[in-house]
């Protein structure tokens, strides 16, 4: 036993200058993220407890994304009951086209040919969006729209340069423009750097988002946490079990668990004929 | 082994197959709740709506509603009135022995006393019963007052779906659970239900 | 009525040997009274194939094979059907796990030496079913028919066309089409939930049946047929039933912990075990930006990108499975266990572990000229691994194995 010990230590420690060599090299090799042009994605943390939130981002999803983004896989009635809204507010108000019933799916109100001739590519489906971009792309995405006026709706994004969609939610954000600030150099021993009188050296750095005042109907906080509830509820479309499986999923790994302890418990009592 | 072992023993066997065996019902859940009707198959067979003022007196027509036919008869005044004459011949005049949902209601048993809606499915076999409004002697009932004649193995039920004495099929014709919004019919739903 | 119901059992039982068969592999099937936790993992992989093959049967309902709605198929399941999406987790948490299961068995094997005489068939077959594993997973990962299923797909299909001649007409064989099409989903579909299992339990049957010919090893190497007690037991076996049996209990409790951690919790595994593009239909015209293999392959993958010529990939990849095959004959040495064995077979051992490792990390991620150096490395000494172990095995001075356990 002790002989393994050894061995699985020796095992362990190359493993370890291994391991560190190669995530010292990942950081080298800086692949760029998935943020793109805008640096590290913003941090999203869901909270598909938090039924007006969603509410909030269903609403503003259909107001403002439904009419080019569908939703194919899900279906009106499961989203009313999921967050908790009673069927008939929620057809009064957020179901446009009245042959829809409860059981359809969120097939979108747009044909895909005519979109594609507007936008140049057809507006994806949105349903699993939050699973293969992530949700912190998504929070990241839509806050990083900026005016550029080479470009087909005079404006560009930061996170995915090019982009084909129009900012859609400008008139609450307001213009976001990309600018230039002058910041504090950082010294080498961590603090500001300053000159020979005292004043602190900057340097100009550029790509920072901006938005111009009293120009959007939202001010930031109100935009962020807009945009917040939009990808909650673009998390819980992902996978609209993802709340009941964490929530299923304590008393599983509860159970097995006490399994663990008593079958081990008897284990040790069989073992005892054995093991003296 | 002393004897306190041994009963440590048995009472670690019986806790630990306890909770072994009070898994099991939870295992299985997913496994036999999969086989419920999904939600798309919920969709397909959820409620169907069409205007029935257009129908003739007299007229039968057949909807789908989950994929299962169901009638429809627009009742003359006549027929209605011919419904008692026949009473001795049924074998369940009011209904008693199926769970009828608007029992005593209406004489066409549904909510519309000019209307009869009903399961178009045979209550012996499954096979779709045949719709005989004439009264005029027919092959299977030399006094037929009207009614549905079922080709598979001759059962034979009334204008509004009640069985006849003596025939193989042994209950009344199903009534959905439906509803009346004007002259908008809805079946598959009731919101009084 | 229980006179009946044993006058029905004997009848039975003089024609099929039901006690015998249970006594002699159940009950009182002797195994060694001293293993550690290396010796559970064969138990695991047996559970997790049972739970595969039971959530695999629940998932052919409800998933459609054709090109049309093999996606849509995946996401009718993980939303339309009642707890559809518990059955899928279970199956893709599942296929980590059991290649996870797998690979610690296998380690076990070089680690005590358990392809030795006389249990070289007992490992043959593990390899077989290792590779019946492969392809089943990698048959089973097309059919959501995602991006990662389609681009893999292509990757991997594309590895016949480097076969000399009949290479591209293979390909074409293959897929059945010019793409990867419903035709090639709905004939890798039959493959996988017919074909690849009916030849894993088969192969599964015959490892434990050549396993209980020969007897389970333990980690000191020593053989317990040399002692046995008056009635031929082996003095240092316990019966299988109930000793060997509870042990398995709770490493199964801690290993359904363990997959239900994951399960209810991290089911994409980060990335790993579902990747992030397979959640996007596969499209033949977008390659996503950064294809990796799911990580069980990842190893493999790496051995076939570090060298630069297809087929030359091809043959080092498939030799580094084929060479499980034959390691009882490479291994020369007088000890099975790496307790008494060396410090070269210790050492060599270690090497390879870090080398499998590091070969799977630098399989799922880009490739840097440093990255291709590495693989090239850890793929050399993977190889090193086998190719020396004639000689290490043979001329390192090995200690003393006990007598009894």
């Amino acid at each position: 036993m002790n002989k393994t010990l050894i061995n699985s230590r020796n095992f362990l420690s190359i493993f370890c200058i291994l391991a560190s060599a190669l995530l010292l090299n990942n950081s080298m090799a800086a692949e760029g993220g998935p943020c793109k042009d805008y640096g590290e994605c913003d941090n999203f943390k869901y909270s598909l407890n938090d039924i007006e939130s969603l509410q909030r981002g269903a609403s503003t999803y259909i107001n403002y994304c439904y009419g080019c983004h569908s939703l194919q896989y899900s279906r009106w009635g499961r989203v009313a009951t999921d967050l908790q809204i009673p069927e008939d507010i929620f057809f009064e108000n957020l179901v446009f086209d009245k042959t829809i019933k409860p059981g359809d799916l969120m097939t979108g109100s747009m044909p895909a040919e005519e979109s594609a001739k507007w936008f140049g590519v057809a507006p994806p489906d949105l349903t699993l969006v939050s699973r293969y971009k992530g949700d912190d792309w998504i929070y990241s995405y839509l806050r990083a729209y900026y005016e550029d006026a080479s470009k087909q709706y005079g404006v560009n994004n930061l996170v995915y340069p090019g982009t084909a969609m129009p900012n859609v939610l400008m008139a609450l954000q307001g213009n976001q423009r990309l600018i230039c600030k002058d910041i504090p150099v950082i010294a080498q021993n961590g603090g500001e750097k300053r000159d020979e009188l005292g004043n602190p050296v900057t340097k100009e750095k550029c790509g920072f988002l901006e938005v111009e005042e009293g120009t959007g109907q939202l001010n930031k906080e109100e935009f962020d946490s807009l945009i917040y509830d939009l990808t909650n509820f673009l998390v819980y479309v992902g996978e609209p079990s993802k709340a009941t499986r964490e929530r299923i999923g304590w008393y599983v790994v509860f159970y097995f668990l006490i399994f663990t302890a008593l079958s081990s418990l008897l284990y040790r009592e069989y073992h005892k004929d054995y093991n003296h | 082994m002393q004897e306190k072992d041994k009963t440590r023993r048995k009472v670690l066997i019986g806790l630990t197959s306890a909770l072994g065996l009070s898994g099991v019902p939870f295992a299985a859940t997913p496994f036999i709740a999969a086989w419920n009707p999904s939600a798309k198959a919920k969709a397909a067979g959820a409620a169907v709506k069409l205007d029935v003022s257009k129908m003739q007196y007299g007229q039968q027509i057949q909807v789908a509603w989950r994929k299962q036919p169901v009638f429809i008869i627009r009742h003359t005044e006549e027929s209605l009135a011919g419904l008692d004459l026949s009473l001795e011949k049924l074998a369940d005049p009011n209904s008693d022995q199926i769970l009828e949902p608007y029992k005593g209601l209406n004489q066409s048993r549904s909510k519309s006393p000019e209307y009869s809606v009903m399961s178009g499915v045979c209550t012996h076999l499954g096979c779709s019963p045949k719709y005989h409004p004439e009264v005029e002697p027919k092959p299977w009932d030399e006094s037929w007052k009207g009614g549905f004649f079922c080709p598979c193995h001759g059962s034979m039920f009334d204008m509004v779906g009640r069985v006849y004495k003596g025939v193989p099929a042994p209950t009344n014709l199903v009534v959905p659970p439906h509803m009346f919004e004007g002259s908008i019919l809805t079946i598959g739903e009731d919101k009084e239900l | 009525m229980s006179e009946m119901a044993g006058k029905l059992f004997s009848w039975v039982n003089s024609r099929l040997p039901i006690v015998n068969t249970f006594e002699r592999h159940l009950s009182k099937h002797p195994v060694p009274s001293k293993v550690n936790f290396w010796y559970l993992f064969g138990a695991l992989a047996a559970v997790t194939l049972i739970i595969q093959i039971v959530s695999g049967i629940w998932l052919i309902m409800p998933y459609s094979n054709t090109e049309e709605q093999a996606f849509s198929s995946i996401e009718y399941i993980m939303r339309d059907v009642d707890y559809g999406w518990v059955i899928r987790y279970i199956h893709t948490t599942g296929a980590s796990l059991f290649f996870a299961v797998v690979y610690l068995h296998m380690f076990r094997g070089l680690l005590y030496g358990s392809y030795q005489k006389p249990k070289e068939l007992v490992w043959i077959f593990g390899c077989t079913i290792y590779l019946a594993m492969m392809a089943e997973g990698f048959l089973g990962y097309v059919l959501p028919y995602g991006q990662m299923s389609y681009w893999g797909a292509q990757v991997i299909i594309s590895l016949f066309g480097a076969i000399p001649y009949i290479g591209e007409s293979l390909e074409l064989w293959v897929r059945g089409d010019y793409y990867i099409s419903g035709i090639t989903v709905s004939r890798f579909f039959a493959l996988h939930v017919v074909a690849l299992p009916l030849v894993l339990i088969a192969l599964v049957f015959l490892h434990l049946v050549a396993l209980h010919e020969v007897g389970a090893g333990n980690p000191e190497g020593v053989d317990i047929e040399e002692y046995l007690d008056d009635d031929g037991v082996p003095l240092d076996s316990v019966p299988f039933f109930p000793y060997k049996v509870l042990n398995a209990l709770v490493a199964i409790g801690v290993f359904m912990t363990v997959f239900s951690i994951i399960m209810f919790f991290f089911p994409e595994g980060g990335g790993y075990f579902i990747e992030m593009a397979n959640f996007q239909e596969a499209n033949p015209l977008v390659t996503p930006e950064h294809i990796a293999p799911v990580w069980y392959y990842a190893p493999f993958y790496t051995m076939l990108r570090a060298i630069p010529d297809p087929l030359g990939g091809l043959i080092v990849m498939a030799a580094a499975v084929a060479i499980f095959f034959v390691v009882p004959w490479l291994d020369r040495s007088k000890v099975a266990s790496i307790r008494y064995k060396g410090i070269f077979s210790k050492i060599a051992l270690t090497m390879f572990g870090v080398s499998f490792l590091t070969l799977g990390y630098l399989g799922t991620v880009g490739v840097t000229e440093i990255r291709k150096t590495m693989s090239v490395i850890c793929t050399i000494i993977y190889f090193a691994y086998f190719l020396l172990m004639p000689i290490y095995t043979k001329y390192e001075s090995t200690k003393e194995v006990p007598k009894r356990l």
